[in-house]
């Protein structure tokens, strides 16, 4: 049965208040999903209040301004800081998204920041994605050739059948879709969830790849596919601008027109 | 890691509703209270077996306040899961994933359950 409310160990309790000390006028209010798994207690959401004039455009730069500043112990992922890793996703008022790429110039009021939605929480941003990626080594995400090739000669493609790959070989499978999914938070278990049916769909589409028909007949699947109820949550959170939910029903397109 | 000590990160609770998740969410609603109302139509129709007194009886209740607006909260769901209906057929074949044409099919959705609602009001008054 889906449970809609949070278990009682993760109700969000009031947290802590950092107030500025900087003296500007200039102050967001940042309030930001905090747990400790040092400590035997609930989350709790802390807030922030921010010196925009010396922060960068960015919500990652308020994060960096906090964790340099104000408090050393915020913990969240990071790496190259503009869209390219990944590693930033969160849920930041209320859409995921990745923070080094969304300006808090766009957000009116104050800013809240979540880790992403319905995953084990490690430490305050910082969400456990292993079921997410044990499902992506699950679709095969190599190409997969029937006879070894020789690896003097590679395999070309023509143009036209490259093309097909645009829109689908840049995700950069942050997660972002995938926790934004309603039917990944409540099946997450069986439901592959858009960002790995996005990739499944990058090679079916790939003209190199022999295996289609085996690619498909594994992701057919009653829970693995048709969970999607294009909901369209993925498509308008994908900080990339792909279109998973696009590609899920061209999968289920072709599972009934082959 | 399956570890319960960890808490589950906030979802339905922090979750920004889209017009697409909205449509989602009021498909599936919609299904459900056309199931039951089609449900009490067909006990409606096998009252009509028991002579005129019973049919009397369910006539008292449309008749009523509460079951007008029983009716046209109806004729709204039934109208609502026809359109929303149409909209995922034609995304099954292929259109309308572009999450600007989803917004405005998803709004057409919304925008042409009501009208729907307000013609079966005005042909069953008799004003069209």
């Amino acid at each position: 049965m889906v449970q809609f409310n949070l278990p009682q160990n993760s109700k969000i309790l009031k947290g802590q208040y950092f107030k500025d000390k900087t003296g500007s006028q200039n102050l967001k209010m940042v309030h930001i999903y905090r747990w400790d798994p040092t400590k035997n207690e609930n989350p709790r959401e802390d807030t922030f209040e921010v010196d925009l004039d010396t922060c960068g455009n960015k919500v990652l730069d308020i994060l960096n301004k906090i964790k340099n500043e104000i408090d050393t112990s915020l913990t969240f992922r990071k790496s190259c800081a503009h869209g390219v890793c990944g590693s930033c996703a969160m849920n930041v008022d209320g859409i995921n998204t990745l923070s080094c790429m969304k300006s808090h110039k766009d957000i009116k009021g104050d800013i809240h920041i979540h880790p992403l939605p319905h995953l084990k929480v490690i430490k305050d941003l910082v969400a456990d994605l292993s079921t997410l990626y044990r499902q992506y080594e699950s679709i095969k995400p190599w190409l997969k050739t029937k006879k070894p090739k020789s690896e003097n000669n590679e395999i070309n493609q023509t143009k036209e059948n490259r093309d097909k790959l645009d829109g689908l070989y840049e995700c950069i499978i942050c997660a972002c879709c995938s926790t934004s999914c309603p039917s990944y938070w409540w099946n997450g278990e069986k439901y592959l969830g858009p960002a790995v049916l996005l990739q499944s769909y990058r090679w079916i589409s790939d003209s190199r790849d022999e295996e289609k028909k085996e690619r498909l007949k594994m992701v057919g699947d009653n829970l693995k596919l048709y969970r999607c109820h294009t909901i369209m949550n993925c498509t308008s959170s994908c900080p990339k601008g792909l279109n998973p939910a696009k590609a899920i029903g061209s999968i289920k397109k072709m599972l009934a027109t082959n | 890691m399956n570890d319960s000590k960890n808490p589950l990160s906030p979802h339905l609770q922090i979750y920004r509703w889209q017009i697409s998740s909205l449509v989602s969410i009021f498909h599936r609603i919609t299904g459900i209270i056309n199931v039951m109302g089609l449900t009490i139509i067909c006990l409606w129709i096998g009252l009509l077996f028991f002579g005129e007194s019973r049919y009397g009886l369910i006539n008292i209740f449309f008749q009523s306040y509460f079951g007008k607006v029983f009716i046209m909260g109806f004729v709204w769901s039934y109208s609502f899961h026809l359109l929303s209906g149409i909209r995922h057929l034609i995304l099954d074949l292929g259109y309308g994933y572009e999450i600007k044409i989803a917004n405005i099919s998803g709004i057409i959705v919304i925008v042409g359950s009501l009208a729907l609602t307000v013609l079966m009001w005005l042909i069953g008054r008799g004003l069209i």
